[in-house]
């Protein structure tokens, strides 16, 4: 049974017009409305997720709307992601304040020991721990997701009580442009009005990544920043021409930065090994650009002598950072035995050197500082304030949750809710 | 409110003949705040004579007192120390049980004398969303070259949370070896090179009675870590260039009593022997890590084009302070890392468009001989000297992904503002640093004019253009300027301004606001600044 068809099955679905005059299809759990609309609160939080954009970037000349946003919020100056810096578990951190070992998302892309291959973690049922979006459902408010990515519509399944499956979407890339991403936002508040809006911005990271003057200029994806900041804008317009910007908070941060290699900058590990067949036969390898995670597969017997020899082939290449130990990192057993980082301005690329040819990359430490400001009308939002606080993507949750009075969820979060970001709570528990 | 001493006391210190009562001649100080505690120093005189360095004087016991208001209504911590001969009766005290991020007055007493007022502050809370930290930022202050009027001037502020000295606190020479130009403007004591132990203590003595260097010192705590000059000149582990083994003495022994004396005088959570490096925090905003670049480094290569240059097993920190360093780089925890860096960490290439003079102007000022070609070093006593392990420093910055990270450097008599570039090469089209470098000039040390013997601001204007030229990535240079720096940190942003004397052997010089530059939080670049810090 396809855990995701299941969940379609339970949905109805609505066609609604955008302004550019195409389709969107956007669903809805069925049952899920009647109950909601005596119980709903007032406030309505968006967060919005500009993939792959560096705190930098938000400057007045290059991304005026979300400085505008700044400026008018809380900046968290000192944010970070976690390891691994991938899309995938940011958005499930993001959604569950907690970390991999406690999901079950510490990758893109894992080895899955029981299928016997390397997968993207894109099922339903990949994600093991309660999200804030199903949790604020149960309390009677309504979610949304917008979700740019084939792999992000995936994972969170049908945990939102509205949600929009990407389209159109562009071969290769696998995600729909900004655009049409935000016509499907702006769509899903005007038909649903949701109280809790998750939304992925995907041409940042997706140009970023194919950007072959990344290395030094960057100009393809300076392009994209641009237009991305334009849709933010569209969206923030939209809600402030419609009467909703006083009640709402908005969220917006980046699930990584980016980071760019040279043709000649490739680090692959089975490449490493190659002259050891003793280890490589017995080695799984799930890529993630700037991390590789290793999996042993041979003989327990030989595991611990094995991976201290991996550990210590890999960590003499140039372009290698660190290796650690997944539980090091939280990043629990899915992501196998080891995990690879590579320095600034390499790549990961297996199980060949030409396995990943793509310049941009994130996932190694250098892509770890994010933007991440509160902002929006709501009248409890703290305004024109910088933060010292080592915001990361694991807060996204608990300050939702805090915003909504919703408590913690079994066992506590493991980030924080950022409430300096705030006068008061704007709805208490 | 803390004692401001008179400038009366501005000459070398003699205890009055007839006087019977200890006294505390050498003012009083505070450093090192942590967010429970901070260091308190005096020095106690308890007889006529027992003056420093001469091992006279009885054991005594000191009694020092911790207050929150300046007229000691509420004392909230006390204690009494014993000192005496064999530490130069100099006090040092960990006051601890503190409250975080608040001011204290504090004070000294022995046998019926009471000491003047310091004022101090501890650190924020390590967990405080702290909003703004200030400081002085100093280095460089030769007794012969001038008046500490900048001393004076920050004195006056009340807007300091501590002073940051980055090194050449006192300076070793005999008078006549080095003042300002050719001008002693107040002989050093005692009246040769300091080498042996009562040397040290004598003329730390001196300089602890000057009466600006004794504001400066009671009105916030002080941050400090010596450069060269508190032992001698270009020290490194196995020597120094102005030590001359044999007839000064072994180097290390030599290097013990300075360092003996400096434990003994400075305000500064160190014991001889032990390590001078630091790391002390200011909330989440920022951490200071205090380095010392002159025990653990090897020796400096003899010419900027000496192959050792790239030798990767040369240091200027030494295997232990450098892990220190890149660890305290990394904390995830804190916004800003301040590193308290006593020579310049920027790249720094020599241009070859000077004329001879100013050449040999530059060579004297950096100490060291400079072929005419362009694009070596300038400095090899710097961390130019030591290129690989500053690779790997600012590697480190840019493979973790670190941002804000600043460093605050003297040593060159000049005031400096400059990104940290990873890559010379692309630097000019993507601007890509991974840090900053904010470079306070000296309080009183002879600059590029000096040496020169030209007016001020006006032949190394030249020079500076051409540098700026050879080397996009410093913003701002000012070769010829004496004065002082007050750096600001907040969530959002550093700024440093850059103060000016109007002439260093003026005892009542002006400061005037020279320059305000700024780095914005996560962008790893220096900017103008649109207006100084009030």
């Amino acid at each position: 049974m396809n855990p995701r068809t299941t969940q379609l099955d339970r949905r109805r679905f609505l066609q609604v017009g955008a302004a550019g005059g195409a389709a969107i299809v956007l669903s809805t759990a069925v049952g899920a409305q009647p109950a909601l609309a005596t119980r709903r609160p007032d406030l309505r939080v968006y967060v919005l997720v500009v993939d792959g954009a560096n705190p930098a970037e938000v400057e007045p000349l290059l991304m005026p709307q979300l400085s505008r946003l700044r400026r008018e919020g809380t900046w968290f100056a000192n944010a970070r992601s976690l390891p691994v810096m991938e899309t995938i578990p940011y958005h499930v951190m993001m959604m569950t304040g907690v970390r991999p070992d406690r999901s079950g998302v510490p990758a893109n892309s894992v080895f899955d020991r029981r299928e016997g291959v390397v997968r993207d973690l894109d099922r339903p049922s990949d994600l093991r721990f309660p999200t804030v979006i199903e949790r604020l459902n149960a309390r009677g408010a309504t979610t949304g997701t917008v979700l740019s990515k084939e792999y992000l519509f995936g994972i969170f399944g049908g945990r939102a009580t509205h949600r929009w499956e990407p389209k159109p979407v562009l071969p290769v890339t696998g995600h729909a442009p900004d655009a049409f991403t935000v016509d499907a936002a702006i769509a899903m508040v005007d038909r649903f009005d949701p109280n809790l809006l998750f939304v992925n911005l995907g041409d940042v990271d997706r140009v970023g990544h194919s950007d072959l003057t990344g290395p030094v200029l960057q100009a393809a994806r300076t392009a994209a920043l641009v237009s991305s900041d334009l849709q933010v804008g569209r969206f923030v317009e939209h809600l402030r021409r419609t009467g909703r910007w006083n009640r709402s908070v908005v969220i917006a941060l980046a699930d990584h930065s980016m980071d760019w290699s040279l043709v000649t900058n490739v680090v692959s590990v089975a490449q490493i090994l190659s002259g050891r067949p003793d280890l490589r036969d017995h080695l799984q390898i799930a890529q993630n650009g700037g991390a590789d995670l290793l999996y042993w597969t041979g003989r327990a017997n030989r595991r611990t002598a094995a991976l201290d020899e991996i550990r210590r082939l890999v960590r003499a290449h140039p372009g290698v950072l660190s290796v650690q130990r997944p539980d090091q990192l939280r990043l629990g057993a899915e992501a196998g035995d080891l995990v690879c980082f590579a320095r600034a301005g390499w790549r990961f690329s297996d199980t060949t050197a030409l396995s990943n040819p793509i310049p941009g990359n994130h996932g190694h430490p250098v892509t770890e500082p994010i933007p991440f400001l509160v902002s929006g009308g709501h009248p409890a939002v703290r305004r024109g304030v910088v933060r010292s606080e080592p915001a990361r993507t694991l807060d996204v949750a608990p300050t939702v949750g805090a915003l909504f009075g919703l408590g913690a969820p079994r066992g506590g979060y493991d980030g924080t809710a950022r409430t300096s970001a705030f006068t008061r709570l704007p709805v208490s528990r | 409110m803390a004692a401001v001493p008179s400038r009366a006391g501005a000459t070398p210190p003699r205890t009055p003949p007839g006087q019977s009562r200890p006294r505390f001649h050498h003012g009083v100080a505070s450093g090192d705040p942590l967010p429970d505690a901070v260091v308190l120093w005096t020095r106690v005189t308890p007889r006529p004579g027992d003056d420093p360095g001469t091992g006279r004087g009885p054991v005594v016991d000191v009694t020092w007192e911790v207050a929150a208001d300046a007229q000691f209504r509420r004392i909230v911590r006390s204690g009494t120390v014993r000192t005496g001969p064999d530490r130069d009766h100099t006090v040092k005290v960990d006051a601890t049980r503190l409250t975080p991020g608040t001011w204290y007055w504090y004070r000294f007493r022995c046998q019926g004398s009471t000491s003047p007022v310091g004022r101090t502050r501890t650190a924020p809370a390590h967990s405080a969303a702290t909003p703004r930290l200030r400081m002085a930022v100093v280095s460089c202050a030769n007794w012969q070259a001038g008046w500490f009027t900048a001393y004076r001037h920050l004195a006056e502020r009340r807007d300091l949370d501590l002073v940051l000295h980055l090194g050449d606190y006192l300076y070793e020479y005999a008078p006549g070896e080095y003042q300002a130009r050719d001008v002693v403007v107040r002989p050093h004591d005692p009246p040769r090179e300091m080498t042996a132990l009562a040397d040290y203590r004598r003329r730390h003595g001196q300089y602890k009675t000057d009466p600006d260097l004794q504001a400066l010192h009671a009105v916030a705590p002080w941050v400090v870590t010596w450069d060269d000059h508190e032992s001698a000149n270009d020290a490194w582990a196995g020597g120094a260039e102005n030590h001359t083994a044999g007839a000064e003495g072994e180097w290390r022994r030599r290097r013990s009593f300075a360092q003996r004396a400096y434990a003994e005088w400075m305000p500064v959570r160190y014991e001889a022997g032990g390590r001078l490096y630091r790391r002390l925090r200011f909330g989440r905003l920022a951490s200071l890590s205090m380095l010392d670049l002159r025990t653990y480094r090897d020796e400096q290569v003899g010419s900027p084009v000496d192959p050792a240059l790239g030798d990767p097993d040369r240091t200027i920190t030494g295997r232990e302070q450098f892990r220190f360093l890149l660890d305290g780089l990394a904390d995830r925890q804190v916004q800003w890392k301040l590193v308290g860096n006593p020579v310049m960490i920027t790249p720094v290439r020599f241009p070859n468009a000077l004329d001879t003079r100013l050449a040999d102007g530059i060579s004297t000022l950096v100490d060291a001989p400079l072929p005419p070609v362009q694009g070596v070093p300038y400095n090899v006593d710097q961390w130019d000297g030591y290129p690989v392990e500053r690779a790997r420093v600012l590697g480190h910055l840019r493979d973790r992904g670190i941002r804000d990270t600043v460093f605050l450097t003297g040593d060159i008599h000049s005031g400096w503002a400059c990104d940290l570039p990873i890559d010379g090469l692309t630097y000019p089209v993507n601007g890509n640093s991974v840090g900053v470098e904010l470079v306070c000039t000296s309080v009183t040390s002879d600059n590029l004019d000096d040496i020169t013997n030209s007016p001020p601001r006006t032949t190394s204007r030249a020079v500076e253009t051409a540098f700026k030229a050879s080397n996009p990535h410093i913003r701002y240079l000012d070769f010829d300027s004496h004065g002082f720096s007050v750096l600001q940190v907040t969530p959002a942003g550093a700024q440093m301004d850059w103060y000016v004397l109007t002439d260093r052997t003026d005892p009542n010089a002006a400061a005037v606001h020279s320059v305000s530059y700024r780095v914005r939080a996560g962008t790893q670049k220096v900017e103008p600044a649109p207006r100084r810090l009030v």
